[in-house]
């Protein structure tokens, strides 16, 4: 853990913020040398290797993308399945229903092929397909999370906070959602890291992003064991360096030193 | 002096929680500068009296009001109201994830609109109303339950309120933390605060009450100053409940 390697005396915002920091500049500066380090490979990854760091960049893009979007849409639904007004209630379990029970795949292929028949002129360009697919989906599991954290909160702290006079938004902003989304963390950051893995379905629609890269040089070479591990191992890269991210965020919200 | 005026009242006031009655008809006052405690045994209304006071939870008939203005769900005369009367809990309610200092600031800063320094300066001369001073930055996580109710009761000053509710303020604590708890809210009092306090603590009632309530069954059974309520009891119920408290 890169929040480890800090020096004790360091305090705990800090640590993170270094932590942060330096994740971000890693993986910053992976993508960019991904590239030249894997064309000192031997082919058949060598003379793909900016077709592989392409790929590797438009999974990382279509995360960050859906994935922000994803937290926005994600906290409106737990809101709004959490809220006074029924309506809102049932729209959100709707929504939620709807996307839990269907296939991410069959809501990429929707959003691409179906939409544009079912709303005339509305023809997404794959990447912004995908994108809107993978927000929606991980929005939905999301929702669930931050309900989760939500109704964690103990009564008593709401009360508290409108017995000193705050109103409804700062009660929210205040007092629940910063303790609602310590606890939601843990299980938002599995989602992200699902999401990036899952954003190779986006493959189906055409999107060039990692697997798709792979896929296209491992039947253009005929060579399935170097090509896709080279995908696995990129995708690992990814994966570690957003959960060493998610690590330091979790660690700045750890004001109770709870999490070793 | 001015003569004490009625400040908080509480006209036949009415709640039901399911088929159970917790209040029956209760009407009273509390007048300014005055210290009033209200016992009486677990279950008996007297805590939701105090929680219908600052509408935590809603009377179903009768009327409070406050300084004159009725307690309604009217959201901005409630949020007035609500800076006017602090509340300390049972169970502190502390904001684990702010410090200290910001748990006191919070709301000066969110409602009143004071600067940071400002609100931190005022912050700081509670605390060190509440000996705890050096326990400014700390979270509520370190502190002992008498230093987070300490706390929880500079918060509810630095609203600067006319009254300040406690709800059994000393019941989820260690023996030996509830003195430092009663000393602050002696302290308090000595100061000419308004207070209502629910509690279980006999000696504070007898040695700082101006007036005691005795609570049974969702209704005042007993209204009187505490010598005359611990000294001469009224009926037998009340002197069974004193016997039992131990005073």
């Amino acid at each position: 853990m890169l929040v480890a390697l800090w020096p004790q005396r360091w305090t705990r915002q800090q640590r993170s913020n270094a932590t942060l920091v330096s994740a971000l500049v890693l993986m910053v500066l992976a993508l960019a040398v991904l590239g030249q380090l894997l064309s000192v490979l031997p082919e058949p990854i060598g003379s793909n290797a900016q077709a592989f760091a392409a790929g590797a960049r438009t999974t990382l893009w279509l995360t960050l993308i859906s994935g922000t979007l994803g937290l926005l849409l994600g906290t409106c639904a737990a809101l709004a399945r959490t809220s006074r007004w029924r309506v809102l209630r049932w729209a959100a379990s709707f929504y939620i229903w709807a996307i839990r029970g269907t296939p991410l795949l069959v809501q990429i292929l929707f959003v691409y092929f179906a939409l544009p028949a079912l709303v005339p002129g509305l023809n997404l360009p794959d990447f912004a397909a995908a994108v809107v697919a993978l927000s929606l989906n991980v929005g939905a599991y999301n929702s669930e999370a931050i309900r989760a954290g939500l109704l964690a909160v103990p009564r008593g702290q709401t009360e508290a906070a409108r017995a000193l006079g705050l109103g409804h938004a700062h009660v929210f902003a205040d007092v629940v959602f910063p303790q609602a989304f310590k606890i939601s963390l843990p299980p938002l950051v599995s989602n992200f890291v699902a999401l990036l893995k899952d954003s190779s379905l986006a493959y189906a629609i055409g999107v060039v992003e990692l697997t798709n890269v792979g896929n296209r040089i491992q039947s253009a070479t005929f060579q399935p064991i170097a090509t896709l591990s080279t995908v696995a191992v990129t995708y690992l890269l990814l994966t570690t360096l957003v959960t060493q991210i998610s690590n330091a965020i979790e660690y700045r919200f750890d004001v109770e030193g709870r999490s070793k | 002096m001015s003569a004490p005026q009625a400040f908080i009242v509480a006209d036949h006031v009415c709640k039901s929680f399911g088929t159970h009655q917790v209040l029956r008809d209760v009407s009273t006052h509390f007048s300014t500068g005055e210290v009033t405690v209200i016992i009486g045994a677990s279950g008996s209304g007297k805590s939701t009296l105090l929680r219908a006071i600052n509408r935590l939870e809603p009377h179903d008939s009768g009327t409070i009001t406050i300084d004159g203005v009725p307690v309604t769900d009217d959201a901005a005369t409630l949020q007035k109201q609500r800076c006017e009367v602090g509340m300390v809990f049972q169970q502190f309610n502390l904001f684990g994830h702010l410090s200290v200092l910001d748990n006191v600031t919070l709301a000066p800063r969110r409602v009143r609109r004071t600067a940071r320094a400002q609100a931190n300066e005022q912050a700081m001369l509670l605390l060190r109303r509440v000996g705890l001073q050096d326990h400014a930055h700390k979270y509520p996580w370190q502190l002992s339950g008498g230093q987070q109710q300490r706390v929880a009761i500079a918060r509810a000053l630095a609203m600067q309120p006319k009254v300040m509710l406690f709800d059994e303020p000393t019941s989820a604590l260690d023996p030996e933390m509830v003195q430092e708890v009663l000393d602050v809210m002696r302290e308090l009092a000595r100061g000419g605060m308004t207070m209502i306090v629910v509690t279980h603590e006999m000696g504070f009632a007898r040695e700082v009450a101006d007036r005691v309530l005795f609570f049974d069954q969702g209704r005042i059974a007993h209204d009187a100053p505490p010598e005359a309520f611990f000294g001469n009891p009224a009926n037998d119920r009340i002197r069974a409940f004193i016997g039992r408290m131990g005073a």
